[in-house]
């Protein structure tokens, strides 16, 4: 007991009055908590439904940082074409942008484009320092071939790519047109992956101009043929007429540079992106052109885009027709038998089948018919050993095919068919190349786990990832595609979408010069910051404002932030303000 | 732009430690820190006895990292005078001084000293964050309590039977240079108005809703939601006061219905679709007196 | 410089002198003449001050307190009802260790209204923790205003500075004003040791708990003792300066008296005139005037009484249910002097509500306490009759 008439003297120094001496950071107030907050990056929906496998988020949020060659990078890490694919890709990517929920989606191909062009303007890579001794041959230098070509010469191999057209490019050069994708543009994006080291033979088709047994010397082999065999419409007497032709075959001339004379009507037969390229490029050279699709708008496969252009430009559409028969006289075309058409129940594809409706017969006049239903491929130059199925070989998830050391791709594997999907494929035979090719030689690479490289459970694969060459700091990420309702949206503010300035449709005459212009840089900065960068953290500093504990600090690299654990309360207000669904909550570990 | 990039718009000075006694999800020191970082270190706080009183922290420690001097209960207005005054008479004219008072401690018991500060327009900004209740006393309703709620006096079976007083009217007759109310779920308004207050001579007073979850009885991390609700359904508008006559809405008011935000407080649950609907004829009357304010002055 | 003032002015000229830096104040009778002639000297520059014209006296001593902590010297005044109404603040103006000084005019308690003299107002505030300073005359009450700035400053006290009403509020007496100069000397630039500055920022006042509020309590109370040794030292350092002193306590003919007055504020002055008859008469009667009422000059007064016969204690105040104040304490204080040497105590409870204390009324004190053998109850009313 203390001495009762005078103090003990115990050194703690109380003062005269309740004056402060240290903060309350002494307080471990973390301790209170029973569920905590962690930075959680999720897969944005547009990285997941692209078929190439680019970090589209990620290069959004870098051109938003100001970061324009580490964003062309990124872009450029995944998908060997940009310039192209900004140019002409169908974007399913907007299709899943959560944007369209609040307001409209964001132009992300009117970014790619532009980012592409620019990349374009900057220096051309080089071949790497050090190369692999073995060999890869491409067939095809369409887009598979060319991604595959890319990424291998990448990771190091040496590639050559056997080309049977006199110029590289594949479907890139022949079927879609100059004023989609103008020739100088595909040239120097080709020239960019031959300058990384890839030998492309052009003239040289495998069965053609070399045997199969010639590849021997060759490591591994990339088939991507294509599929260049028009469908036949199976139009009565048209073998009686001259100018019932296939549509690639027109094309093929047009984007070679002939211009032919078509006469005065037109008819495409088709609603994919090849009628609607026969279609606007038959109007340029002259004629009135009508399109015959079976079915409905709403069953069209071709790009919206592309048919909204082609009803501008003037190109005029009957819906739910086909051709029946040719009326010919003296070996020269007049005109086409239609059937009308109405949609029954649905087929194979899901889609409704067209049924022909009873005395349902009309006429149309034509010059010309183009026939664009649907290409087959030629896969006789095939060894045995691999597997065919309806008409296109069998593959795995990485692009093998039933024989080893046999990859195919691009539209001539079981996969859909896009310009996106053929560069997608060709990046996952390269990966599948690379992992076959260390296994020869012994190097034992380990399994490869190819869901953790894919954007979510289904995107495609990510080469940054397999290469670790992804240049943001991803805070424990967790490869799940975060949904609208995962989000917080209150923090958007309603923002019209930029779009896309066109050549006036007026104005199109006989020119096949490009009629997309793009956006202006201006515009392209807008669309950035209409991105919400889903599920991933921008360092908007939301988290850092609303927390009532001042526990969330920036992190010193300044990649992002971390919660102090010892002050924060387990509230959640970070986790339910965060706008783009980049934390979670948890309970708390111990 | 279409996302508010909070980052580039908020000043950089940490006025607020952690470790401070705040329940979890407290508005409370959220206003604080977002108050302070828009003053800056040349600052002098006044506290009476409130939440923050407890939330300061115990002797010998404290949250702020500005000079804090707690005082009783309804000597806001008063005590923040006689600091400022001597602060100016040994040499001081920079250094602001603020009055941070909860509801209880300036519509009720710290109304007169706030009144004769007003009156006498003192040189200091007053602060009220309002939780709406005696909240560090266990949720005992005051005049800031809206119609309806559940408090600790007036129980389910007999809530809150007066409106909400209105002091920014009150002040507006003191014709002050500058009334602003502010919401923490509007950071930047809030910075932007106190960065404005700072740079007026007189008295100024600035109301911010600060919602409780154990007061309002919603969860700990609504606390941000229910301050952007207020504001939308136009029960807790934001807006300035210039010299008592000069009206003008600072943000956006979507008019939402306030059905929604009353009922997802269990401190309302009490309360049946036709009391809804009184109050939601309060919320549209008082919006259209704003509205006129805003058009015609007073 | 001699001039005829009346009390208030006293304290107000002192207020001047002491270069208050911060005066918040708001008017109650019979204080009015304070702040109205401060608010003249800071209006005229005579006193260059920052006067907060609050709306209530709480208001005012929140105020001081809010200016106190800023580290400037403060002033305030009131009486009676706004004294009450301070209250809770002067527990916290004492525990907050702030030198502010006040003055107060003694004045009686409502209901009914009352304006007139007693001294229940700032008795009732005797467990503040303010030191209590009782004068006599307006020369006094402005010589006890200038100590009363150092006395607070130096302990960290505040300082209540009490005068009659109307006795000394309203009465004018000549007072030597005593110059700026000499005053500076006397009292320097206050000093604060804590105060709310944005270089060093603290809290002050937070949440403290039991295991360490007893210890700020203790040196409070230790603060209290160090005034018993300092008030003197205050006391003589303003008579080498002035050739005025006062003492906690005065004993005035208490030499061989075996009856003793004891009084404070201007009774005392009555009663003066009483004792000198008496020892005309040949009476060994002696006065003793209590100045400092907190801390209770308990060594001074044992000194003082112990010895004498018979002790008449005279309270204007009443501590109802119990006994005059200032009687009940003195009793205590002379608890503890051994029996022989303690005084038969008679306390007297007079002149509340300003009822007029004469010299017969002291005088019948004098003759009732002579005749009685002891008191019958504790407390003596004088004079009432219902």
């Amino acid at each position: 007991m203390s001495d009762i008439t005078e103090p003990n003297r115990t050194g703690r120094d109380i003062p005269p009055i309740a004056i402060s001496r240290t903060t309350t950071e002494v307080n471990p107030t973390g301790s209170w908590k029973y569920i905590q907050p962690r930075y959680e990056d999720r897969v944005a929906p547009c990285n997941a439904g692209c078929p190439v496998g680019i970090d589209i988020e990620g290069y959004l949020y870098l051109l938003g940082q100001g970061r324009t060659a580490e964003a062309a990078a990124l872009l450029l890490e995944e998908n060997p074409m940009p310039a192209v694919t900004g140019r002409v890709c169908h974007h399913p990517c907007e299709d899943g942008c959560n944007r369209a929920n609040l307001d409209e989606p964001v132009a992300i191909h009117s970014v790619e484009r532009r980012l592409g062009d620019i990349a374009l303007a900057g220096p051309a890579p080089t071949p790497p320092e050090t190369l692999r001794d073995e060999r890869v041959a491409v067939i095809g230098s369409g887009p598979a071939g060319l991604a595959a070509a890319y990424h291998l010469a990448r990771l190091g191999y040496r590639v050559t790519v056997f080309e049977a057209a006199p110029e590289a490019g594949g479907m890139l050069r022949l079927g879609i047109p100059e004023y989609r994708l103008p020739r100088a543009i595909l040239d120097r994006q080709i020239d960019r992956i031959a300058a990384l080291g890839v030998d492309i033979r052009c003239s040289t088709a495998i069965g053609r101009d070399i045997e199969w047994s010639e590849l021997d010397e060759f490591d591994a082999v990339f088939a991507a043929p294509g599929a260049h065999v028009g469908k036949d419409a199976r139009i009565e007497s048209s073998d009686a007429a001259p100018t019932i032709r296939a549509g690639l075959e027109f094309l093929k001339e047009v984007n070679a540079g002939a211009r032919p004379a078509l006469g005065d009507h037109v008819i495409v037969v088709g609603g994919g992106n090849t009628a609607m390229d026969c279609a606007r490029s038959a109007l340029r050279l002259g004629s009135v052109v009508t399109v015959l699709y079976r079915r409905t708008p709403l069953e069209m496969p071709a790009i919206p885009q592309e048919v909204k252009e082609a009803k501008l430009e003037g190109v005029g559409f009957q819906f739910l027709a086909t051709p029946a028969a040719a009326r010919v006289e003296d070996g020269r075309l007049l005109g086409i038998e239609c059937q009308r058409m109405e949609l029954g129940p649905p087929d194979d594809s899901g889609r409704r089948r067209p049924m022909p409706v009873e005395d349902g017969r009309f006429s149309m006049i034509a010059d010309f018919v183009l026939t664009a239903i649907g290409e087959d491929c030629d896969l006789a130059f095939l060894p045995d050993g691999v597997e065919i199925t309806g008409g296109v070989a069998t593959v795995d998830e990485l692009c093998e095919s039933t024989t080893a050391r046999v990859f195919v791709g691009g539209d001539a594997a079981d996969l859909p068919r896009s310009v996106a999907d053929a560069l997608g494929s060709g990046k996952r035979a390269a990966l599948g190349i690379d992992q076959w090719l260390r296994e020869q030689a012994g190097e034992d690479p380990g399994e490869l786990d190819v869901a953790a490289l894919r954007f979510g459970a289904s995107g495609n694969v990510s080469i940054a990832r397999k290469r670790g060459t992804d240049p943001l700091h991803r805070a424990a990420p967790v490869n799940e595609v975060v949904e609208f309702d995962g989000m917080n949206p209150v923090h958007f503010k309603p923002a019209a979408r930029n779009e896309d300035h066109f050549h006036s449709a007026g104005d199109i005459s006989a020119s096949f010069g490009e009629v997309n212009f793009g956006l202006s840089d201006r515009e392209m900065s807008d669309e950035v910051e209409r991105c919400m960068n889903c599920g991933v953290c921008n360092r908007c500093e939301l988290c850092l404002i609303f927390c009532p504990d001042m526990a969330i600090h920036r992190r010193e690299d300044g990649e992002g932030f971390e919660i102090d654990l010892r002050y924060c309360k387990g509230c959640g207000l970070c986790a339910a303000e965060c706008p783009r669904g980049a934390m979670a909550m948890s309970r708390e570990e111990s | 732009m279409s996302q508010t990039i909070i980052k580039d718009l908020m000043p950089k000075d940490e006025l607020l430690a952690s470790g401070h006694l705040a329940c979890p999800g407290c508005a409370a020191p959220i206003a604080m820190n977002l108050v302070l970082k828009a003053l800056g270190p040349q600052t002098v706080v006044t506290l009476p006895a409130c939440c923050w009183s407890i939330i300061a922290g115990p002797w010998p420690q404290s949250s702020l990292r500005v000079p804090l001097f707690h005082t009783a209960f309804e000597t806001g207005g008063a005590t923040a005078s006689g600091i400022k005054a001597g602060l100016v008479a040994r040499g001081d004219t920079e250094t602001t001084v603020i009055a941070w008072a909860g509801d209880g401690g300036t519509f009720d018991i710290g109304l007169q000293a706030l009144s004769g500060a007003a009156e006498r327009n003192e040189d200091i900004i007053y602060f009220c964050y309002d939780n709406e209740a005696y909240m560090n006393t266990g949720i005992q309703r005051s005049s800031a309590t809206p119609w309806g709620a559940w408090t600790t006096t007036t129980p389910a079976i007999e809530p809150e039977a007066t409106p909400k007083k209105d002091m920014v009217s009150i002040l507006a007759a003191h014709g002050i240079p500058y009334i602003a109310t502010a919401s923490v779920a509007y950071p930047v308004d809030l910075v932007e108005k106190v960065e404005k207050a700072r740079t007026i001579r007189g008295t100024r007073f600035i109301h911010i809703l600060a919602p409780c979850p154990p007061g309002w009885k919603t969860q700990n991390d609504e606390t941000i939601d229910l301050a952007r609700q207020a504001v939308q359904t136009r029960v807790f508008p934001l807006f300035e006061v210039e010299n008592g006559r000069d009206w003008r809405l600072t943000v956006d008011h979507a008019g939402d219905p306030v059905g929604p935000y009353i009922r997802r407080q269990a401190r309302f649950k009490h309360l049946t679709d036709a009391h809804l609907e009184l109050i939601q004829k309060d919320v549209d009357d008082r919006w259209e007196r704003l509205q006129r304010r805003v058009e015609h002055g007073t | 410089m001699k001039k005829v003032m009346i009390g208030n002015h006293a304290v107000s000229w002192g207020v001047q002198r002491a270069r208050v830096e911060v005066i918040s104040a708001y008017p109650i009778t019979p204080q009015t003449q304070i702040v109205e002639e401060l608010s003249d000297m800071c209006a005229d520059g005579r006193l260059p001050a920052r006067y907060i014209k609050v709306e209530s006296e709480h208001s005012a001593m929140a105020a001081c307190i809010g200016a106190s902590a800023a580290g400037v010297r403060t002033f305030t005044a009131t009486s009676a009802q706004g004294l009450a109404l301070m209250h809770e603040l002067l527990h916290w103006a004492a525990g907050g260790r702030l030198p502010i000084v006040m003055a107060d005019v003694n004045r009686a308690m409502a209901p009914g209204w009352n304006i007139w003299t007693d001294q229940n107002d700032s008795l009732s505030q005797r467990d503040t923790g303010w030191i209590q300073l009782y004068c006599e005359t307006n020369q006094e009450v402005f010589d006890t205003t200038i100590q009363a700035f150092r006395l607070a400053e130096t302990v960290n006290l505040p300082v209540m500075v009490i005068l009659d009403a109307f006795f000394l509020s309203h009465t004018s007496e000549p007072v030597e004003l005593t110059d700026q100069e000499i005053v500076d000397e006397f009292l320097p630039k206050r000093v604060a040791q804590y105060k709310l500055d944005p270089a060093d920022p603290h809290a002050f006042g937070a949440l403290v708990r039991p295991d360490a509020y007893m210890e700020m309590r203790w040196q409070q109370q230790e603060a209290m003792r160090e005034t018993l040794t300092l008030m003197p030292e205050i006391d003589e350092a303003w008579a080498e300066l002035t050739g005025r002193r006062y003492g906690a306590i005065e004993n005035y003919r208490t030499e061989d008296a075996e009856l003793l007055l004891v009084t404070s504020g201007t009774i005392t002055s009555t009663a003066r005139h009483v004792v000198d008859e008496r020892r005309e008469r040949g009476e060994a009667v002696g006065l003793v005037k209590v100045k400092m009422f907190r801390p209770f000059p308990t060594g001074a007064l044992r000194e003082a009484l112990a010895g004498a016969d018979r002790v008449a204690v005279l309270d204007r105040n009443i501590s109802p249910g119990h006994g005059g104040i200032f009687a009940e304490e003195i009793r205590s204080a002379l608890y503890d002097v051994p029996l022989e040497d303690r005084p038969r105590l008679f306390g007297y409870v007079l002149g509340l509500g300003g009822r007029d204390v004469t010299p017969a009324v002291i005088d019948s004190i004098v003759d009732r306490t002579w005749s009685a053998d002891q008191a019958e109850r504790q407390d003596l009313w004088v004079g009432v009759e219902l």
